[in-house]
């Protein structure tokens, strides 16, 4: 999948703003549309979030993924143990797997 | 010794039907800290983060001027931690927020110096339980490097609506 740029996710989230609309804003007890300032702060916040999970969102979900320093070191050891400290590992092809699973984009 | 040490609620709101900003406002000078307590938070579309922000003359204050730090615990037994500098605003978790049955967030937030002129900071503790059903304990801390006197805190998540939750603020009363 090709990388964005922030303009691209800013085409995208006007149209998806533009769709959303009427967007409210609740202000201690008050209900109200949003203004035409909060709708360009809206655009601009869904873009960068789009962005910010094109650029990171792999890193977040392989953090999710690995398991616990405590499991790892675990698997290192037995892999040790075992002469396997090479690409046979199971602590190597665990996080293998994660990153397959987890592509950077590129 | 009436009203000593004491939350004294400012604001209170209910989401019922779908929102996308929830702000309370009420920050004066009355008290130094602030606690603004969330619960049942949950989004109207799923893995979605709950981010906030400073109201300056009741509007959410959008600059790029927010720094976070975030200590995620997790039931599983790993961890994780989160930076952010110079963001559009503050994260109050690192793990994203879900619709699943009792899927929602629940949070407390400690607001210190909001009505001076000077940084606005805050003190995060989260619990919510993520798409996953993970348990995500949150502990952290944030400021807004910006000069000026805060007169509330808003909330949105990352993108889509807020579809339920109570959102109080209350002033600390401390003598």
């Amino acid at each position: 999948m090709a990388i964005k740029t922030i303009e691209q996710f800013r085409t995208e989230a006007t149209s998806e703003i533009n769709a959303a609309k009427p967007m409210k804003a609740q202000v201690n007890n008050q209900v109200r549309e949003f203004t035409d300032a909060e709708y360009e702060t809206a655009i601009e916040d869904l873009a960068q979030s789009k962005l910010d999970e094109q650029n990171n969102g792999y890193k977040r979900s392989r953090t999710e993924s690995y398991g616990s320093w405590n499991d790892q070191l675990d698997a290192l050891w037995h892999d040790i143990d075992q002469g396997k400290l090479d690409k046979t590992g199971s602590w190597y092809k665990a996080v293998k797997q994660v990153k397959d699973d987890n592509p950077k984009p590129s | 010794m009436a009203e000593k040490g004491k939350l004294i609620k400012i604001q209170e709101t209910n989401v019922s039907s779908a929102t996308a900003v929830v702000s309370l406002t009420g920050i004066d000078t009355t008290y130094s800290v602030y606690v603004c307590r969330v619960s049942e938070v949950a989004p109207d579309a799923t893995d979605k983060n709950l981010y906030m922000r400073v109201t300056k003359s009741g509007s959410p204050d959008s600059t790029s001027n927010y720094d976070s730090s975030i200590y995620a615990l997790r039931s599983d037994t790993t961890f994780s931690t989160a930076q952010f500098t110079n963001g559009q605003h503050w994260k109050t978790s690192n793990y994203a927020s879900s619709t699943g049955t009792g899927q929602t967030m629940q949070g407390l937030f400690y607001l210190f110096n909001f009505p001076l002129a000077d940084y606005s900071y805050i003190t995060n503790e989260t619990t919510s339980v993520t798409g996953g059903n993970l348990l995500i304990g949150g502990q952290g801390g944030g400021v807004h490097t910006v000069q000026s006197a805060s007169d509330g805190i808003s909330f949105h998540f990352s993108s889509d609506n807020i579809a339920s939750g109570n959102f109080v603020l209350y002033g600390l009363k401390r003598d």
